[in-house]
């Protein structure tokens, strides 16, 4: 690791100090503004006021249990299928990539640049009940006819999927590149058996990055709510739609923090035990 | 037809598919900034035109959320980058009590979900009577995208060799000229992708923007905006103009690492 | 019908204004007896300076548009000196709202001088309430007396001393005939199994409630919890059936012209403009009954009520108000617009979802304004549409 100033020095702290300071203000503070006003009461007609309202946090998880339950829902098989997804591309590039690797990952990374919101009206557009697409998927009977793709819980995961797939794809490469390929040709003599090789030596030494795309892709997703509100429906709200129209249209400020603070504490107990589960160190480095 | 070579073929059949997949939204973007809509609509081809890339300005108020957009941008990525790098050069270099807790604390940012973090940001202004707009937009920029270029940074220090910065030393330089002649140019690799990704998240980002703009209008609240009613097709003409020159701007990168890779 | 008021010359405003304005105080009289320009602006009685920049902040498409220019809006640069900074950055009244809230609870400016909000949602009534809103100068707004009568003296704004209405409108059903027969009652909206799926509702508490309550055969100008309840269940029995698609803002035009809707609720105005172009997309009122809404001018705090109002009589000029009307295709508001109208563009003056006849604005209900603020029944209906 080369050597670390292990002596007493003041240098650290005051490298941090500004960046620190600014995420402690900006970030820490806020967070505990929006605890402070989840135990607030009120409404805008007659103001709020902090009386301990635990109710708040009660009603978010017994009104919403639904929308919570359906994000991580389709969070979760959003993470899942970008993983099956990108793996073999990563892996693909990784180990066939040759002089053309930072082009491919180029091309994974380009999309990104087109804005989030754009991207997802295309899709919009590409799924019109009268578009191309699902015209040839009725022909071939993946859709029902006079069926629709848009405007239902299909749809929002596939946004959500295609939205964090290079979230996904650059940790698993980045992990998998810096595999030594000899270790993995010598397995591949050992086990006599590509398919036994990936799966003793190449997919652990791949962990690291399963689990940072794992996260980065989850946790964004969970708390998603334009895919569902371009491409989804009234059943197929995330708890991202309630705290966004908690907060941009009733103005019911406590209320939603209450639900922020919730879904981000389920999100810390999912990564504390995913942690666990993995060892923490691939997790912050 | 041997196994090895199915095997082989599937892969790269697979990812040249991922890449299709991944392509098409922004193919479907590109062709219909060219397209010449009959009325408010954007959704069929009618005919082909230069217009909504000449007049890309014709919508009122695109301009000024792009300049903003870009302004944010720029700023939020300079600050956030420098900002970042100091942490991560603390947080590789050296051994401190509270390293574990500065660590997590950095990686907090990112598994909050956006909308936790513009609600807490706008708590947090609400509370101090602070006016929405521009200085707002900034300081959210700044702080989610501190988090982004630390995790950069750091990537390039862990992997760093140290030989070379003690071989500096052994030959007379101080800790300082060390630093400025042979640390800083190797790392700035890293610096520059972390001022890119900063920028490139910055500009993109619409959620936490959309809780503390106030009155300011961003790109992509633009979007948002105008997507209520119909999009216009020069909306498609910014989206494709920052992918090129993003697109452009990183092949450059690419050539140049490739180039400095068979020099050395 | 009164006859069009002159255009108004600066001078003649400050004139005015220094002598009908509660203020004799020394640089009033002067300016009065000058003739000539404007008092500095020492005490808040004197008389009162056009600003620079006037800031409207307004719906989308709702102004007259020509290329890249609002033509009325050049106009008023052209007599007054006054840029008009002009945003549509009104999308939905709740969200709005939501944005200006914090400055105005604040006691801030939101750097508006007019905004235009609907008031079949809470909060035109809410803003004069909290006194969140400046008066208008009346005094400059001779043109006032070209309102229409009905829309005089509104329960939330008895004597206009905050409001003017910009546009009103009905809301009805939209359809796209290329796709489906004529939609003429909600029950066919709400249930036609031909329509499963396509169909859109609004997200806007009152419009949705107006037309299913009066489907009900309740009234909805008087709300109860039972009648309330009975709508909500309605409407929930479609949505779980997948009857209804999504619960759209502006937004359900582009998804009614591409076809992803086959029928949606609709506002008048938006099918008129669109048909221009879309020749397949029809409007009607429900069988049952619409409803119809005021969109209204108003001056929130901060904002300048001097040159808001002076602009606000501009545009009740019928010459001009007929020039936005000729493209925004709403109901007028404006005296003497349909006039000038039936010499300029006689398909528009004849269009009755511009100049409504009696029959229609009869058949239209309006929501009880007690349900708005009624906390229970926002909160029901947002997590109908957004849970």
């Amino acid at each position: 690791m080369g050597f670390l100033h292990q002596r007493r020095t003041l240098a650290p702290y005051l490298l941090l100090a500004p960046g620190m300071l600014w995420l402690a203000i900006f970030f820490l503070v806020p967070l505990g503004f929006l605890v402070y006003q989840s135990l607030q009461s009120g409404n805008i007609d007659f103001g709020y006021a902090f009386t301990w309202a635990w109710g708040n946090y009660w009603d978010a998880i017994k009104g919403y249990r639904g929308e919570f339950e359906r994000s991580f829902e389709y969070a979760g098989l959003a993470t899942v299928i970008a993983l099956a997804v990108s793996y073999p591309v990563a892996y693909w590039i990784a180990f066939r990539g040759g002089r053309w690797k930072n082009l491919l990952l180029l091309f994974i990374v380009a999309p990104f640049f087109v804005t989030y919101l754009i991207r997802t009206l295309a899709w919009e557009t590409i799924l019109s009940d009268h578009g191309l697409v699902v015209r040839l998927l009725t022909d071939i009977h993946l859709v029902p006819s006079g069926g629709r793709v848009l405007a239902t819980g299909t749809a929002v995961v596939a946004g959500i999927t295609y939205n964090f797939l290079p979230f996904m794809a650059l940790p698993l490469y980045v992990s998998l590149e810096q595999i030594d390929h000899s270790l993995v040709e010598a397995a591949e003599d050992l086990y006599a058996n590509k398919w036994i090789a990936f799966l003793r030596v190449t997919f652990p030494l791949s962990l690291p990055g399963v689990v940072a795309g794992t996260l980065l892709t989850f946790i964004p997703a969970a708390g998603d709510f334009i895919n569902a509100q371009l491409l989804g429906s009234p059943t197929t709200h995330m708890i991202g739609n309630v705290i966004n129209s908690k907060f941009n249209e009733l103005i019911d400020y406590p209320a939603a923090a209450a639900m922020s603070f919730i879904l981000m504490a389920i999100i810390l107990a999912m990564i504390l035990v995913y942690a666990r589960a993995v060892g923490t160190e691939k997790l912050t480095g | 037809m041997s196994l090895a070579f199915v095997r082989r073929h599937v892969l790269t059949v697979w990812s040249l598919l991922f890449f299709g997949y991944l392509l098409l939204p922004i193919a479907v973007v590109a062709a219909f900034s060219f397209n010449h809509p009959k009325g408010r609509f954007n959704y069929t081809w009618e005919s082909f035109t230069w217009s909504n890339w000449t007049h890309w300005n014709a919508i009122p108020g695109i301009q000024s959320a792009v300049v903003l957009s870009l302004e944010i941008a720029v700023i939020a990525s300079i600050l956030a980058t420098a900002l970042g790098t100091l942490m991560a050069l603390a947080l590789v270099r050296y051994g401190f009590r509270g390293r574990g807790t500065t660590n997590f604390i950095v990686f907090l940012p990112l598994s909050t979900p956006e909308i936790v973090l513009g609600a807490s940001l706008l708590t947090l202004f609400l509370n101090f009577n602070t006016p929405l707009g521009f200085w707002t937009i900034l300081i959210a920029h700044v702080m989610f995208c501190v988090s982004f270029a630390v995790v950069t940074v750091k990537a390039r220090l862990v992997g760093f060799d140290r030989h070379l910065e003690e071989a500096a030393m052994d030959l007379g330089a101080n800790e300082w000229v060390t630093f400025r002649k042979v640390t800083l140019p190797l790392i700035a690799p890293a610096i520059l992708a972390a001022l890119l990704l900063c920028f490139a998240i910055s500009v993109d980002d619409f959620v936490v923007t959309y809780f503390v703009a106030g009155p300011r209008v961003t790109f992509p609240i633009f979007v948002w905006g105008a997507a209520r009613v119909a999009t216009p097709p020069q909306i498609n003409v910014i989206g494709i103009a920052f992918f090129v020159i993003a697109v452009t701007a990183m092949l450059g990168n690419v050539f140049f690492q490739n180039r400095r890779a068979v020099r050395a | 019908m009164s006859d069009s008021p002159e255009r108004i010359s600066r001078s003649v405003f400050l004139r005015r204004a220094a002598v009908s304005g509660s203020v004799l105080s020394v640089p009033g009289l002067l300016a009065a007896c000058g003739g000539g320009g404007p008092a500095p602006g020492g005490s808040s009685t004197t008389v009162a300076q056009l600003a620079k920049t006037l800031h409207f902040s307004n719906w989308t498409l709702y102004i007259d548009k020509k290329g890249n220019r609002h033509p009325s809006l050049d106009q008023f640069q052209a007599r007054y000196g006054v840029t008009v900074d002009y945003t549509e950055d009104i999308n939905d009244n709740a969200s709005f709202f939501s944005k200006i809230e914090p400055d105005l609870s604040r006691g801030q400016s939101t750097g508006r001088d007019i905004i235009v909000m609907t008031d079949n949602s809470r909060y035109p009534s809410l803003l004069v309430q909290k006194g969140w809103v400046e008066k208008l100068d009346k005094s400059v707004i001779p043109n006032i007396s070209n309102l229409i009568p009905q829309q005089r003296h509104p329960s939330w704004d008895p004597n206009r001393d905050y409001s003017l209405p910009w546009q009103s409108g009905f809301t009805g059903i939209g359809w796209n005939a290329n796709l489906t027969e004529p939609v003429t009652s909600m029950g066919e909206l709400l249930g036609s199994k031909k329509l499963r799926g396509k169909v859109g509702l609004l997200t806007e508490f009152s419009d949705t409630l107006c037309l299913v309550m009066a489907y009900n055969g309740d009234d909805p100008s008087h709300i109860t919890d039972k009648t309330f309840n009975r709508a909500i269940t309605t409407i929930e029995k479609a949505v779980h059936s997948g009857q209804i698609r999504q619960f759209y803002g502006n937004d359900y035009a582009s998804a009614l012209a591409n076809g992803d809707l086959t029928a949606t609720m609709a506002w008048s105005g938006d099918i008129v403009q669109l048909h221009a172009d879309n020749s397949h997309l029809q409007w009607q009122q429900p069988d049952t009954g619409g409803d119809i809404w005021t969109d209204n001018m108003l001056i929130p705090n901060g904002g300048n009520a001097y040159t808001a109002s002076v602009f606000m009589n501009f545009v009740y000029e019928p010459k001009i108000a007929a020039e936005i009307e000729d493209y925004v295709n709403y109901v007028c508001p404006v005296l003497g617009a349909k006039a000038i109208l039936l010499k300029k563009d006689p398909a528009i003056a004849k269009n009755t979802l511009i100049f409504p006849t009696t029959a229609m604005l009869d058949a239209a209900h309006t929501i009880d304004p007690e349900a708005l603020n009624n906390e229970k029944y926002q909160t029901t209906w947002q997590n109908l549409i957004s849970a």
